[in-house]
C-alpha cells in the first residue's frame, strides 16, 4: 500500500510508543495517511484482511475506542469478536491468563485490548504469538490515541519537529499524556506540561519534559493545546480539589485562548468535560479539531492492523 | 535423629571461617555429638572438602512458611529443606500466617512440629499486634514463654504509633528482639514499585523511598524512648540505612536487614523484564544508589543481609502485575546473591548472614570448640544459574535466569546432615 512499508522491520505487538523508532512513527502516520481514502468512498472496504480474526477485550468501559477498533478491523475486512469486562468471565474469577488461553484456543490473529492494569497487554504480548495492540494500560500507555494525534496534529503543522506541543491536566495519571510524551519527543517536538502539583509534579521532567504550573505559563509558544479529561471518580484521595478552583486556573476559556497563537490547535482525547477543562466555546470553537482527532482515529488503527497483520510483511502462515 | 547427633565427622580440607573468633584458616573441623570439638576421634566419617569453604550457618529473621494456613505456598517442612539447601540453619518463621501467630498455645504447637523437619531449625516469630491488625497487643508474654525467637508484625508495618510504643515499651523486658517493617502504610497504598522515573515511565504506581524513610524515622525514635531492641527488616533505601547508622552510633539497639536480591537488582530491571511480576516485591527494588548505599551498610557492618523469603504459588503471580501478590523466594538463592554483591568476600559474607543476624536472637554463630555444630560448606568459585527453586514450594524467584557466584554444598545443623550433596 506504501512504499515506506518496506523500511521499517515488521513488528508483532503495538504495546507503546516508548522505544518506537521515528521512521517506524513516520510509516505508521503516512499510511494512516493513505488509508484515509479508503473511508471517504462509497463502498468503505478493502479485503486486505479478509480470513484474519481480531479480538477485542476491552476490561474497562469504553465506548469510542472500542467502536473505533472495531470499525477498523471491519473496513479491512477481518473477522472480529470482542468483550467488555461486563460480559466475560473475568467477574467470575477468572485471571487474565485464563482468558488469553481460551482466546488463544480460537486461533485468533491479533487481540486488542484495553485493561486497568500497566503491563497487562504485555504479559500476553510475551505469553502468545498473536499480535498485541495496547488500547490503554492503566496509567502506562494508549499509543493509538498519541499516534491519532500526531497525525492531527502533523495534518495542521505540516511537521511535528521543532513544535511545541502543551499538554495541560493530570498528566501523572494519564495514558494519553505518556504515550504522546514518548512519541512527541522522539518526533522531534518539545512537551511542556502544566496542572496541578498533584498531576503534574516536577519528577515528570524524567520523562523528557517541561514542567510548568499555571496554563498562562505555557498557551504563549504552543502550537497545539491538548486539555486532559478531568476524571475525578478515579481520582485518588486529596489530589484535586473543587471542580470551580480547577476551572478557574487551569481550564481553557476563549479569553485564555485569544493570548495563544492565532493557529494554535486545540485537543482533547475525549469525552470532554464541559466547562471543565474547556469552555463550550471553546471545545465546539474554530480552533478545536476535536472531530478531526476520532476520524484520524480510525485511519491510525486500520494502519496498524494492516502494518501488523498485513500480508505483504510475510508470515502469512502463522502455523 | 538420635543416632546423627551422636555421629562424628572431620571435615577436612577446607577453609574455615569464623568472623566470631576472627579465625580464617585452612583446617580440619571436627564434630561429635552435635558440636564442634577438637577431635572426632578414630571413628568419624571423613568428609573431603578440599577448595570449598566452611562458614557459620547463615541465620534468616524473617521468612514465610505459609503454615498454618497457607501451605499452598510453603510448609514448615518445605520450607525448612529450602533453608538448608540454601545454607541456612535457623530460619525464623513471620507470624503472617492463618491464624496468625498471635497466641502462646499455636505458638507452642508450632514448636513442637518444628521440632520434626529434617532441614534448617525453625523458629517463630510470635505477633506484636492480634491478627497483625496494628491495633491490640498479641499475646506477646505467653509466646516467648512458648519459645518465640521474636516478635513481629511480620510484612504489615504497624501505622499507629502509639501502640508501636506500647508494644516496644511491652515487649523489652522480656528481652527479644522486636522485628518491624518499617513504612508508613498511608504512603503505600496502591504502590507497587519504587516511586522514581522508572515507575513514572512504566506507568506503575509508586511505593516513595518516604514511607521507608519515615518508618525507619519512627522506629529509631522509639527504640529510643523505650530502649527496645528493634531490628528492622527488608530495608531497602540509602536513607533508612543512613539514620539505622546514625543510631547506631548513638548506641541504640538497633540492627536492619537487606534482602539479598536488592543488593543484585535494581527498579530498572522491572522495566527490562517487562512487568515480570516475580520482581513485585516488598520491599520494592530500588534505585542503583540505594544499592550502593545498602552494600556500603553491608560491608561498614551497620547491615545484615536477610534472604526476604515470601514464596507464592503460579495461582498468585500469574496476574497482572498491580493484582500479583508482593514477594519473592529467597532461601535458595540468597548465599550467592550475596557473595556476588559483596565480590566474592566470604568473611563478609559470613558477618552478613551469620554473625550478625544470630547475634539479634543473642546467639552466637561461631566455628569454635564447643559451640553448636551448626555450620555451611559452601564452593565459592562454582557459577550458579538461578532457578526456580527446587525445594520451596514458591515458584517466585527474581533472580532467575541470572548466573552468580558461589554454591552451597551441604548444611549441618546441630550435627546432622539438613543438606549434603557431597556424601555418596
Amino acid at each position: 500500500m506504501s512504499d515506506s512499508t518496506a523500511r521499517v522491520a515488521r513488528r508483532k505487538d503495538m504495546l507503546g510508543l516508548r522505544g518506537v523508532s521515528r521512521e517506524e512513527i513516520t510509516q505508521i502516520l503516512d499510511t494512516a495517511a493513505q488509508i484515509r481514502r479508503v473511508n471517504r468512498r462509497r463502498v468503505k472496504k478493502v479485503p486486505t484482511l479478509r480470513g484474519r480474526t481480531v479480538v477485542s477485550a476491552f476490561f474497562e468501559n469504553s465506548t469510542r475506542t472500542r467502536m473505533s477498533f472495531d470499525l477498523a478491523a471491519k473496513r479491512l475486512s477481518a473477522d472480529v469478536l470482542g468483550f467488555s469486562a461486563g460480559s466475560s468471565s473475568t467477574k467470575k474469577g477468572e485471571t487474565l491468563m485464563d482468558t488469553a488461553r481460551n482466546i488463544d484456543a480460537w486461533r485468533p490473529d491479533c487481540l486488542i485490548i484495553r485493561h486497568p492494569s500497566a503491563g497487562a497487554p504485555h504479559m500476553l504480548a510475551k505469553a502468545f504469538d498473536w499480535s498485541v495492540i495496547n488500547a490503554g494500560d492503566g496509567i502506562h500507555e494508549h499509543p493509538t490515541q498519541a499516534l491519532l494525534d500526531m497525525l492531527t496534529m502533523r495534518d495542521h503543522l505540516g511537521t511535528l519537529e521543532g513544535r511545541t506541543v502543551a499538554i495541560v491536566g493530570d498528566v501523572l495519571h494519564s495514558r494519553v499524556a505518556r504515550s504522546n510524551i514518548f512519541g512527541l519527543t522522539t518526533m522531534g517536538a518539545k512537551v511542556v506540561v502544566a496542572g496541578p502539583g498533584t498531576m503534574c509534579p516536577p519528577t515528570l521532567e524524567a520523562l523528557g519534559v517541561e514542567v510548568r504550573h499555571r496554563i498562562d505559563e505555557v498557551l504563549e509558544d504552543a502550537h497545539v493545546v491538548m486539555m486532559l479529561r478531568v476524571q475525578r471518580e478515579r481520582l485518588g484521595k486529596a489530589v484535586m480539589t473543587e471542580v470551580a478552583e480547577y476551572a478557574r486556573l487551569y481550564g481553557l476559556d476563549l479569553d485564555r485562548l485569544q493570548r495563544a497563537r492565532p493557529d494554535v490547535l486545540v485537543m482533547h482525547p475525549g469525552p470532554i468535560n464541559r466547562g471543565v477543562e474547556m469552555t463550550p466555546d471553546v471545545a465546539d470553537g474554530e480552533r478545536s479539531v476535536v472531530l478531526e482527532q476520532v476520524s484520524n482515529g480510525l485511519a491510525v488503527r486500520m494502519a496498524l492492523l494492516y502494518l501488523l497483520l498485513g500480508e505483504d510483511g510475510g508470515d502469512g502462515d502463522r502455523g | 535423629m538420635a543416632t546423627a547427633v551422636e555421629q562424628a565427622f572431620r571435615i577436612c580440607g577446607a577453609r574455615v571461617i569464623c568472623p566470631f573468633s576472627g579465625r580464617d584458616e585452612v583446617r580440619d573441623l571436627h564434630v561429635r555429638g552435635g558440636v564442634l570439638c577438637a577431635d572426632a576421634g578414630p571413628d568419624a566419617c571423613v568428609i573431603d572438602a578440599d577448595g570449598l569453604a566452611i562458614l557459620p550457618g547463615f541465620v534468616d529473621l524473617s521468612a514465610h512458611l505459609g503454615d498454618p494456613g497457607y501451605l499452598w505456598r510453603e510448609t514448615l517442612v518445605t520450607g525448612s529443606r529450602a533453608g538448608a539447601a540454601g545454607g541456612f540453619t535457623t530460619v525464623v518463621a513471620s507470624p503472617d500466617t492463618d491464624p496468625v501467630i498471635d497466641r502462646g498455645p499455636l505458638l507452642a504447637n508450632l514448636e513442637q512440629r518444628a521440632a520434626a523437619v529434617s532441614g534448617a531449625r525453625v523458629r517463630f516469630a510470635g505477633a506484636l499486634t492480634e491478627r497483625l491488625a496494628g491495633m491490640e497487643l498479641a499475646e506477646i508474654g505467653c509466646m516467648v514463654d512458648a519459645g518465640a525467637a521474636a516478635i513481629s508484625d511480620g510484612g504489615r508495618a504497624v501505622g499507629d504509633a502509639l501502640v508501636l510504643r506500647r508494644a516496644l515499651e511491652y515487649a523489652q523486658p522480656f528481652g527479644v528482639p522486636v522485628i518491624l517493617r518499617p513504612a508508613e502504610p498511608e504512603l503505600e497504598k496502591d504502590g507497587v514499585v519504587h516511586e522514581g522515573p522508572v515507575a513514572l515511565r512504566i506507568g506503575l504506581r509508586g511505593l516513595p523511598s518516604a514511607s521507608e524513610e519515615m518508618g525507619t524515622g519512627r522506629a529509631v525514635a522509639l527504640a529510643r524512648l523505650t530502649r527496645a531492641r528493634v531490628h528492622l527488616h527488608g530495608i531497602s533505601t540509602a536513607q533508612a540505612v543512613r539514620q539505622v547508622r546514625v543510631a547506631q552510633e548513638q548506641g541504640l539497639d538497633v540492627s536492619c536487614g537487606i534482602p539479598a536480591r536488592n543488593l543484585i537488582l535494581v527498579d530498572e530491571d522491572v522495566a527490562r523484564s517487562q512487568y515480570d511480576t516475580s520482581l513485585r516485591l516488598l520491599p520494592p527494588l530500588r534505585t542503583g544508589t540505594d544499592r550502593e548505599a545498602l552494600l556500603q551498610a553491608v560491608r561498614d557492618g551497620v547491615a545484615m543481609v536477610t534472604a526476604g523469603h515470601v514464596p507464592l504459588s503460579r495461582v498468585e503471580k500469574e496476574h497482572e502485575f498491580e493484582r500479583s501478590a508482593p514477594g519473592g523466594a529467597g532461601l535458595e538463592s540468597a548465599f550467592a546473591a550475596t557473595l556476588t554483591a559483596l565480590d566474592g568476600d566470604l568473611a563478609l559474607v559470613a558477618e552478613a548472614l551469620s554473625t550478625r543476624p544470630a547475634s539479634v536472637l543473642g546467639e552466637r554463630a561461631a566455628l569454635s570448640e564447643g559451640c553448636r555444630a551448626d555450620l555451611v560448606l559452601v564452593d565459592p568459585l562454582a557459577e550458579t544459574c538461578i532457578g526456580a527453586p527446587q525445594f520451596s514450594m514458591g515458584v517466585n524467584e527474581p533472580l532467575s535466569g541470572r548466573t552468580l557466584r558461589g554454591a552451597v554444598k551441604a548444611t549441618m545443623v546441630a550435627g546432622r546432615w539438613a543438606f549434603n550433596t557431597l556424601l555418596p
